[in-house]
């Protein structure tokens, strides 16, 4: 009996990213030197997308009246008047309700209670994983090119608008495309003078996807999205969240303002 | 004393990942709609013993696994046949209820169903709830080797059912003439 084999139970939970780091790497090179291991880690894979494609669907199912019912209460973002009242009891009556006021209330909603995210939410956030450490390519088309918007607008059949985040010290490096469940999504990333970076994802909400404004924690990485005009954004990266939150908080005033500024 | 309505509206935010969690668990729609009632009861009865400072989800995992738990065992207390076969029926029965499906995704429930609880509730909570072993032996009060191992078996017994014919690697190759 080989005394160094690795057995299944560790190989498993390998696959469910339980390991740490030493464990991890004493696996990934008994992968890489016995295929027919990794094969069958493979297939434990494969397995493990077709059950989330299975069963993910039942959460953008609606909740049963009988449910809803049960619990008495409608959730506020069912009742429009309810929320503003909400909001200007937060608020403290009387002051001016700007959009800030707005995303307030709804960022009182726990992150892990929030409605479950969507398989687009962590597609963002997995974009960003993947795109935002890039040093040579982190776009594919750069801010300079005039052609970016019209190119991402033609794709995706968003309208695609290259917010200003200036004011917040973050200049646009550039975009790129994605693939996505129904189309091309895209990615805007943009930067700070710490070569930080933030990633706005934008796609086509299915029909009945709420605009409510939602918080997600995911992998180390913040993310807000909500859906504006008929398109659905996502805003993340590894700043703390309220300073994420005053980057989407400024998105989502250009994209409700009227005038429309050039970057 | 009613739960706040605070509480309510934390339960009603869940209900999304409860009736997953239940589907994936019982298969047939009303059944598993039927659970997640339960579970809502149960949590707006108990909500005084909930402690904030605890994740409310897998609080409330737990106790759809309890109940879950508890109607097999009401459920075998009907009939003559073990608790392990009745489990094995009633999934059977479940199973009976979904429309037809297709290609590969049937094999994949079908197999799924064979499973018996102890060895579909780790997997689900795992692959599909996406907790970590951590997270679900909280839910499950079992320790986290024991939902590594069954994970682990789970992944075995579910490639052994698809019938990938292959035998397990390590036996030296034949040669078939």
């Amino acid at each position: 009996m080989d005394a160094d084999r690795i057995d299944d139970g560790l190989l498993s939970a390998w696959l469910d990213d339980e390991l740490d780091p030493a464990q991890r790497a004493h696996v990934e090179q008994w992968l890489r030197e016995h295929p027919e291991d990794a094969e069958r880690v493979r297939q434990w894979g494969a397995d493990r997308d077709a059950l989330r494609a299975h069963f993910d669907p039942v959460l953008n199912e609606p909740v049963p009246a009988s449910m809803q019912r049960r619990l008495l209460t409608r959730p506020l973002s069912q009742r429009p008047w309810a929320r503003a009242a909400a909001v200007l009891l937060l608020v403290g009556g009387g002051a001016v309700l700007g959009a800030g006021a707005m995303w307030r209330w709804q960022d009182l909603l726990p992150g892990p209670l929030a409605q479950s995210p969507r398989q687009w939410v962590h597609r963002a956030a997995v974009a960003h994983a993947v795109y935002a450490p890039e040093q040579r390519h982190p776009v594919e088309v750069g801010a300079n090119e005039e052609h970016l918007v019209r190119w991402l607008t033609k794709r995706t059949e968003l309208p695609v608008k290259l917010f200003d985040l200036q004011a917040q010290g973050f200049n646009l490096v550039g975009g790129r495309l994605l693939p996505d469940a129904s189309g091309p999504s895209a990615q805007l990333m943009y930067e700070d003078g710490e070569k930080h970076r933030v990633t706005v994802y934008l796609r086509k909400p299915e029909a009945g996807t709420p605009a409510a404004f939602r918080f997600e924690h995911q992998g180390g990485l913040n993310l807000f999205y909500w859906v504006e005009s008929g398109c659905g954004y996502a805003l993340v990266g590894d700043l703390p969240r309220d300073k994420l939150l005053a980057l989407a908080m400024e998105i989502h005033r250009q994209q409700t303002t009227q005038a429309g500024t050039g970057g | 004393m009613d739960a706040p309505d605070n509480f309510k509206r934390l339960l009603l935010a869940a209900i999304p990942r409860l009736r997953r969690y239940a589907r994936s668990l019982v298969f047939d729609g009303p059944r598993a709609d039927d659970l997640v009632q339960s579970t809502l009861e149960r949590a707006l009865t108990r909500w005084q013993q909930f402690d904030e400072r605890r994740d409310l989800l897998l609080w409330l995992l737990s106790i759809a696994h309890n109940a879950h738990q508890d109607g097999l065992r009401r459920d075998a207390r009907l009939s003559m046949l073990e608790p392990e076969r009745m489990e094995q029926e009633l999934d059977r029965q479940a199973g009976a209820a979904q429309p037809p499906d297709i290609g590969l995704r049937l094999d994949l429930l079908a197999a799924l169903r064979t499973l018996t609880p102890e060895l579909r509730e780790p997997l689900l909570l795992v692959v599909v709830e996406q907790l970590s072993y951590a997270e679900a032996a909280q839910v499950l009060r079992i320790p986290p080797g024991t939902v590594m191992s069954r994970i682990s078996r789970a992944r075995l017994l579910l490639r052994r059912v698809l019938g990938d014919g292959k035998p397990p690697s390590r036996s030296h190759l034949r040669r078939v003439v």
